[in-house]
This record gives C-alpha cells, sequence and structure tokens, in this order.
C-alpha cells in the first residue's frame, strides 16, 4: 500500500483565469479515486499536469516517490502513469491492432513485454478491451464506444501501474458505460491505480468509493460518493447558488 | 544442413508465391522491362531512364520524411545538393573512387539532416515547410556568392562511371536497392512508430514514444537516401553547380511523389518516370510544355488525392480478373 501519487500546492494560471488553484490531494496505490466537478472546473486541466502536457505554475507531483514535476509526457508514462484522453485520439491511418502496438512499442511496453513478445501483447490488450474481432480495421470507421475502448487499449500498452482516465464515459451510451465500468473493474483488480474524472455522478458512484470534488480550480470535498455529492457546497458548484433552488 | 536447406525451399516457395500474385508479377515485369532498356541500344533512351531512376530515390526518400513520419519538407534539396558536392569535391580534388565518395557525401547528407532536423523540430506544418525552405535557400546563396568548390560555376569534368550501359545497371541496382530498404522500414515497427507520430504526435507522446528522437531518426533516414540521389546525379551528369539547392529540386521531390502517391514509397518510381520522360518528350514545345504539364498536374490532384499509382494498379487488376473469367 501507500501512496503512489502526491499532489502539493498546483496551481496553473492561463492568462487572468487560474485553472488549477493551490491544489493538494493523495493517491493510494491501489485505489480507484474519482474526481468530480461542474464543466471547466479544472479537472482536465489537472490532468494535463499530472500527465505532463501542462507545466504548472507553482506546486508539485510526486509520482512512486519521485518528483515528475515538468518532466515531459512520455517520460512520465515510461514511469509507469498513463493517461487517456476526454477527446478520443487515435492514429487514423493504423489498424487497432497497431495503434496497441505503439504503445507496447514504448520503452516501457518493450521492458514487460519483450521485442518478441509486442504482437502478443497488443492482441491480449486487444481481446481484453473487446475489440480483437476488429483488429485490422483503421479507427476512423468505429463507433465512439470502441474509440473510448481503444483510448484505453491504448494506455494499457505502456503497462500502466496508473492510470488517468478523462471523462471515460462521455458520449457512450447506457450499455457501453457499463461495458467500460467493467473493463475499469477488472485493472484494478489487477493492482492497476485508477485516478477518473467524471462530471456526471452516477456512473462514478458504482465504481468508486472515495471522490474528490472541484469546483472554479480548487478542490472543494473529499470522501465516499454519496456524502460528497450530498455536500451543500459541491450542490451549489453544480447547481448554483440560490435560495429557492434545490 | 537440413535446417538450411529447408529455409532455402521456403524462401522460394515465398517467392513463387508473390512472383504469381498480382502485384509480384507486375514488380517482375516492370524490373524485366527496366533491365531490358539498356539492350535495346538506344543512349538517349537510357540516359533519361537514368535520371529517372535516380530522381526516384530523391522523391521516394522525400516520401519516407512527409508520407511517413507527416515532417513536410520543402527544403529537400539542401541533402541532394550538399551530397552531391561533397561527391564531386573529393572525386574531382582528392582523386577518390565514385564508390566512395558516394558514401561521403551521403554521410554529409546525413549530418545536415541533423542540422537541418534538430532546430526545424518544433515547427510544425507550414512553419516546418518553411524552416527547411530557408536551410536550403542558405546553402544556394551560400554556394552561389562563396568563392569556394568552384563558386558560381560549381565543379565539372568529373570522370565518367562507366560507359551508359555500366552506369544504367549501377543505378538501377541503386534505385532498387533503396526502394527495397526504404519500404522495409516503413513496413517496420519503426515505420509504425513514425506512421503514429504523423497521425497524432500528442497522441505518440502519450503513448510514451519520445517523438524528438523519432523525428530526427527519420529526417536522418530521408536525409540519407536524398544524399545517395544526390550523389549519383552529380556522377551521372558529371557536374554539379549552385543549382542543386535551388526550391526547384525541392519542388521535383514533391511533385513526383504527389503524382505517384504519397506514403507508398513505390509510387515515386510512377511519378518520377512519367515526370522525366514527359518533361523530356515535351521539351520541343518549348514553353506550352510547362503549361501541359501544369495541367496535367492539376488534373491528377483533382481527380485522385492518391497519386496515379494505386488506382492505375486497382484498375489493371479488376480488367486482370476479368480477362481470367472471375
Amino acid at each position: 500500500m501507500g501512496l503512489i501519487l502526491e499532489v502539493k500546492n498546483l496551481t496553473k494560471k492561463f492568462g487572468g483565469l487560474t485553472a488549477v488553484n493551490d491544489v493538494n490531494f493523495e493517491v493510494h496505490r491501489g485505489e480507484i479515486l474519482g474526481l468530480i466537478g461542474p464543466n471547466g472546473a479544472g479537472k482536465t486541466t489537472l490532468f494535463q499536469l499530472i500527465s505532463g502536457f501542462e507545466k504548472p505554475n507553482s506546486g508539485s507531483v510526486r509520482f512512486n516517490g519521485v518528483d515528475i514535476t515538468g518532466k515531459r509526457p512520455y517520460q512520465i508514462v515510461n514511469l509507469g502513469l498513463a493517461r487517456t484522453f476526454q477527446l478520443v485520439r487515435s492514429f487514423r491511418f493504423l489498424s487497432l491492432l497497431d495503434n496497441i502496438s505503439v504503445a507496447c512499442l514504448s520503452p516501457r511496453g518493450r521492458e514487460a513485454f519483450g521485442e518478441v513478445g509486442i504482437d502478443a501483447a497488443a492482441s491480449s490488450i486487444l481481446a481484453s478491451v473487446g475489440l480483437v474481432d476488429k483488429a485490422r480495421l483503421p479507427p476512423v470507421i468505429l463507433p465512439h464506444g470502441d474509440l473510448r475502448k481503444l483510448e484505453i487499449g491504448k494506455a494499457l500498452g505502456t503497462n500502466p501501474e496508473f492510470l488517468l482516465l478523462d471523462e471515460p464515459f462521455s458520449g457512450l451510451a447506457h450499455e457501453e458505460s457499463a461495458g467500460i465500468t467493467r473493463l475499469i473493474e477488472q485493472l484494478h483488480e489487477e493492482g492497476v491505480t485508477v485516478f477518473m474524472t467524471g462530471h456526471v455522478l452516477r456512473e462514478l458512484m458504482t465504481l468508486v468509493p472515495r471522490v474528490i470534488a472541484m469546483h472554479q480550480g480548487r478542490l472543494i470535498a473529499e470522501g465516499p460518493p454519496k456524502e460528497v455529492a450530498s455536500n451543500k457546497i459541491v450542490l451549489e458548484a453544480y447547481l448554483g447558488r440560490g435560495e429557492g433552488f434545490a | 544442413m537440413m535446417k538450411l536447406q529447408f529455409d532455402w525451399r521456403s524462401r522460394l516457395s515465398r517467392f513463387r508465391v508473390w512472383a504469381l500474385s498480382f502485384r509480384g508479377g507486375i514488380t517482375l515485369l516492370c524490373l524485366v522491362g527496366l533491365l531490358l532498356v539498356p539492350l535495346t541500344g538506344r543512349e538517349y533512351l537510357a540516359r533519361i531512364v537514368i535520371t529517372a531512376m535516380i530522381l526516384t530515390i530523391f522523391a521516394a526518400s522525400w516520401d519516407l520524411l512527409a508520407g511517413f513520419a507527416g515532417q513536410v519538407s520543402f527544403g529537400h534539396a539542401a541533402f541532394f545538393g550538399i551530397s552531391g558536392y561533397v561527391t564531386a569535391a573529393f572525386v574531382k580534388f582528392v582523386g577518390a573512387p565514385w564508390f566512395l565518395a558516394i558514401f561521403i557525401g551521403t554521410g554529409w547528407a546525413v549530418v545536415f539532416s541533423l542540422l537541418i532536423g534538430i532546430p526545424c523540430l518544433r515547427l510544425k506544418g507550414p512553419y516546418l515547410a518553411l524552416g527547411t525552405l530557408a536551410f536550403a535557400l542558405i546553402l544556394y546563396n551560400l554556394f552561389l556568392t562563396g568563392t569556394w568548390l568552384g563558386g558560381t560555376e560549381g565543379i565539372s569534368a568529373l570522370p565518367n562511371i562507366g560507359s551508359v550501359f555500366v552506369e544504367f545497371y549501377i543505378m538501377a541496382a541503386f534505385m532498387v536497392a533503396s526502394l527495397i530498404i526504404m519500404r522495409a522500414i516503413v513496413d517496420s515497427r519503426l515505420g509504425t512508430i513514425l506512421k503514429a507520430i504523423r497521425d497524432d504526435e500528442v497522441g505518440a507522446d502519450a503513448a510514451g514514444i519520445n517523438t524528438t528522437v523519432y523525428k530526427l531518426v527519420a529526417f536522418m533516414v530521408s536525409g540519407l537516401f536524398a544524399g545517395i540521389s544526390g550523389a549519383l546525379f552529380v556522377l551521372d551528369i558529371t557536374a554539379v553547380n549552385p543549382a542543386v539547392y535551388q526550391p526547384l529540386y525541392s519542388f521535383y521531390a514533391i511533385i513526383m511523389a504527389s503524382i505517384g502517391g504519397i506514403a507508398t514509397i513505390y509510387g515515386s518510381i510512377v511519378g518520377s518516370f512519367l515526370f522525366t520522360l514527359l518533361s523530356e518528350f515535351l521539351r520541343p514545345l518549348a514553353a506550352a510544355s510547362l503549361l501541359i504539364f501544369a495541367t496535367l498536374l492539376i488534373l491528377i490532384i483533382r481527380f485522385s488525392e492518391e497519386g496515379v499509382m494505386n488506382p492505375f494498379l486497382e484498375h489493371v487488376r479488376d480488367l486482370w480478373d476479368k480477362i481470367r473469367g472471375r
């Protein structure tokens, strides 16, 4: 057990806007932590800072005790911290299998699967996200739900210890969400630590034992999802302040 | 012993399958046709085809960088030219044999691909194109205004590397080997990574790929083959002058690769043969030839974004299937 991620006093400003404001929290090894907040709360920016796609103005991020603040994204990935994107990304002209192979060809992937095991590893990851029958297809012709699975598959190709999932349920129908939920539960059982966002609480509720809530760049609440969901400040953040409301 | 024999047989049977396949058959047919050209005894035709073969390597080297790694260079003439100049200088002033001079010239092209690649790495899209163009223009002006290596006149009267027929087969060997190696690279795992960077650089970064290193590798491999073609070009025309650095040469590579089909490598053969043969046969028409050529180019790009090679092969294949009654 112990801490896998420690975020201290993290701040990011874009011009006059403070997107992430003095944020502090920790993630325990092996847990699933949820991050909620209304649109524009700073969830994605926080993920960008942790995964190295943006550099913070101040504060630090430690992963497995190593300071990763300001490291390049690929370096962080190769330490074992992989992420997915809210807007799905894919290598458009590569087959699904090759999409995953690229991640397996990262230094961390090569170390885990070996030079000769890369094709087999990519196929088995593709099978685990439920896309093995579409291995030879390019991503452009896939429905959105499959692209979400591919997004997670690509992150798994780097053999991560820690997964940042940015809105893994966005734009999905209910059955598709259930599929992703099962996948995340399975990863959790395999020992992967998961930190995920969602602006709709419903999906997170069943999956996540602990959530943190963000509003206007600050952390405003922390605890089990039921408690946080009924927290007055969180409700105000989602619904707005008003006497006659709720 | 047994194992060796077995391997040999499987190779042979795999070759037979490939040769009997549509693509394999067409490739072999073209190769045989190409090797028969000198036997027609027409030196003029052989000379044109030699030029086309050299430019094929050049166009394919651009295609490797732009079509597969997504780094569009408008300054490929820099690699072509520097290698040509160094090769010419070593042959002329040091008396090095031509095959050694090619190595040295190509080595310089690789060094320059790093010199140009490193500062241009942060540039993307049109800015990268302009950055590489600027480097080629700097070289052009340095060699045009400088007094070293022959100044404006360049270096001329290099020895021939052999009779036109010997030269033909040497160039053919270089072209075939270069194309096979480039195709093997883009089909390898390195190629997969380059294509990933082309399709989504941020995504490649998130997949743990050090995109900086791989883009530099792409620049170096592309510079290497552009260098080989530059060296061969200079050895073929037995002279070099600052004109090789002109943007025109960079655009030749782009035009030829686009005609044949970007991101195919082999499309460069079709592109550069069409380009070279057409511009040679249209030559008597003087200014009108440019007009015809430009019109053709616009038509090709308008009606076939993927170049002419793949659509053409598909048509031939349909026809072939019909003839065989399928």
